[in-house]
Order: C-alpha cells, then sequence, then structure tokens
C-alpha cells in the first residue's frame, strides 16, 4: 500500500475519536494526534487496536510509541505490512 | 524542581467490552500487575476499572516526569505499578455534586501506589467513583502539599474542556493565595504552567479532561 492509501484509512480510524472532523480532511504527516486532532490520550489504545484490525498487523510496545503523528502512524503500519509480506513469502 | 501530573476517566464513555479484552489490557498493564487486581476484586471493583485506574495512574506518572524530561515517551507498560493499596472497608460510591476540591488525601478514600519508570519511584493517590478516576502523582509519600480538584460540566468539546479546567484551577489559587490576575499559559515543552504578570509562579500544576469531566492538580512548595 502506497502512503497515501494508508493515509486515506487512516482518517476512517481517526473519524471516531477526533472532535477536529474539519482538520481530519486536510491531515499530513506532522499532524499530531493529541495537540491537533484533539484526539484524547485514552483513545490512543483504541486507535492502535483498530488499525492491528483495518490491516491485520499486530502493534508491538515499541512501535505503538512512535505513533504520535500521522507520519509516524503510516511509518509503523507500512512497517509492519511490509513484515507481514515477507513472512508470507 | 516542583512537580505533578494528573488524570481523569470518564467511565462513562469507555468502552467495558473491549476494556476487558487482553488485546487491549495488555497494551496498557503487564502480566505482572494483572495480579494488583486481586487487590481491587473483594472491594466489587470491576476489572474495567482496575484496568482504567492503571492507566490514570500512568498517565499522571509520565505528565510528572515530562516535567523534567521533555523527551520521554509515554509507553504505559514501561511505567510499572508496583504496589496498590486500598483502604479497609473501601467501598466504590457515586460522584456527589458538580464538583469536589481538597489539599492532599487525608479525608478521603484514597488508592494509593508506587510507580516505577527506570530509576524514578513515584507515588499516587487516586480517587474512584462509580462515573469516574481520578489520579494525582507526586515524587514522595507526602501529598500534604498537592491540590486538587474535580468538576463535571456540560460539554465535551476541547475548546470547552480547556476553558472550563483553567477558569476552576484558577478559581481555586485565587481563593487559595489571594493573588488576582493568574493565567494558565503553556510551557515551551507543552505544559501548563501558571502566570503572573507574564512571569511563571512558584507551583507546578497538572490539566486533565475527558469527556464531560475536569481535573487539575497543583504542587506548592
Amino acid at each position: 500500500m502506497t502512503r497515501t492509501e494508508i493515509l486515506n484509512e487512516l482518517k476512517k480510524v481517526f473519524a471516531p475519536y477526533t472532535t477536529n472532523k474539519e482538520l481530519l480532511n486536510s491531515i499530513n504527516d506532522d499532524t499530531d494526534l493529541i495537540r491537533d486532532l484533539k484526539i484524547n490520550s485514552a483513545n490512543l489504545v483504541d486507535i492502535i487496536i483498530d488499525a492491528e484490525n483495518k490491516y491485520n498487523i499486530e502493534i508491538d510496545f515499541d512501535a505503538a510509541d512512535k505513533m504520535i503523528n500521522v507520519g509516524s502512524c503510516i511509518d509503523v503500519i507500512r512497517e509492519k505490512l511490509n513484515q507481514k509480506n515477507v513472512e508470507y513469502r | 524542581m516542583l512537580s505533578t501530573g494528573n488524570d481523569i476517566v470518564s467511565l462513562n464513555v469507555i468502552n467495558k467490552t473491549r476494556t476487558n479484552q487482553p488485546g487491549f489490557y495488555l497494551k496498557i498493564l503487564s502480566d505482572i500487575e494483572k495480579i494488583l487486581y486481586r487487590e481491587l476484586e473483594p472491594a466489587g471493583i470491576p476489572f474495567e476499572n482496575f484496568v482504567w485506574l492503571l492507566w490514570s495512574i500512568k498517565e499522571s506518572a509520565y505528565k510528572y516526569l515530562q516535567r523534567t524530561k521533555p523527551s520521554l515517551v509515554f509507553s504505559p507498560t514501561k511505567f510499572v505499578v508496583e504496589q496498590l493499596q486500598l483502604p479497609f472497608g473501601y467501598n466504590i460510591t457515586n460522584f456527589e455534586g458538580i464538583e469536589t476540591e481538597g489539599t492532599g488525601f487525608d479525608n478521603e478514600a484514597v488508592l494509593k501506589s508506587v510507580i516505577i519508570v527506570g530509576s524514578d519511584k513515584l507515588y499516587s493517590s487516586s480517587l474512584m467513583y462509580r462515573e469516574l478516576i481520578v489520579s494525582v502523582v507526586n515524587g514522595n509519600e507526602d501529598f500534604e502539599n498537592t491540590g486538587w480538584g474535580i468538576k463535571l460540566i456540560n460539554k465535551s468539546d476541547p475548546e470547552y474542556q480547556s476553558n472550563a479546567i483553567r477558569a476552576f484551577l484558577v478559581d481555586r489559587l485565587n481563593r487559595l493565595f489571594h493573588v488576582d490576575g493568574l493565567i494558565i499559559g503553556k510551557s515551551t515543552h507543552g505544559f501548563p504552567i501558571v502566570l503572573k504578570d507574564n512571569v511563571e509562579a512558584g507551583l507546578s500544576v497538572s490539566l486533565s479532561h475527558h469527556d464531560q469531566m475536569v481535573a487539575y492538580s497543583f504542587q506548592f512548595g
């Protein structure tokens, strides 16, 4: 999946948890989940679980720690998808 | 350096089913910490409350340490709650009224814990009601110089929450220290600071909000 494809899917993951719906349409790599999207920190685990379910991947603790902005979320998901593809080969 | 950290969790909006799934709670607590639930289970506290209690303790500890370690990353499983003490004869009750405030926790039915984060040892005091959990973290066991407050508000949008908690805290500080013109600002690292005439006041504050609830803590010398 390309970064743009993951970005578009991530918007659906973030949607239930953000109150800043307007910004959701224009998010970029630098958009901070808590500061910009106003996602409550209590929902960060929900986002990780939803991303795991959507992409059928497992996001470990070290990877989850990095998911503080949109760009790092995409990086983690791409890395996990690539690992999964290597395992299937 | 004075520091404080607090967190509030609205139990009205947590996903109870999801919280009880290992895939969820094992991202917050370790297998070792799971054993601590045996301290709470006899008091009839649901497992989901236990998970969110530990979350609030860990988040508060993160906020406490962030002041001296701005680059610290919040990784819940690396904040280890080692002890959890429930008061004798503890019964969970409803949150009465709209707001409550205090200094220290001597008169409260408080759950106490010890948190280890790398080489740091921290202490928490938590209040748990049927509707909410509030935790405050300090660098020692003494909460005598720790002020705290909890308030129910009418809206859950971030701007309203932010304004409500700032007004709530400033009102308390005015009453306590008899100083007007206090403003809650933000440090360059993002944590809240109290300003008087654009100069940082000598106390440390922490703010939190969740759903239609806000809470503060402050530590004074």
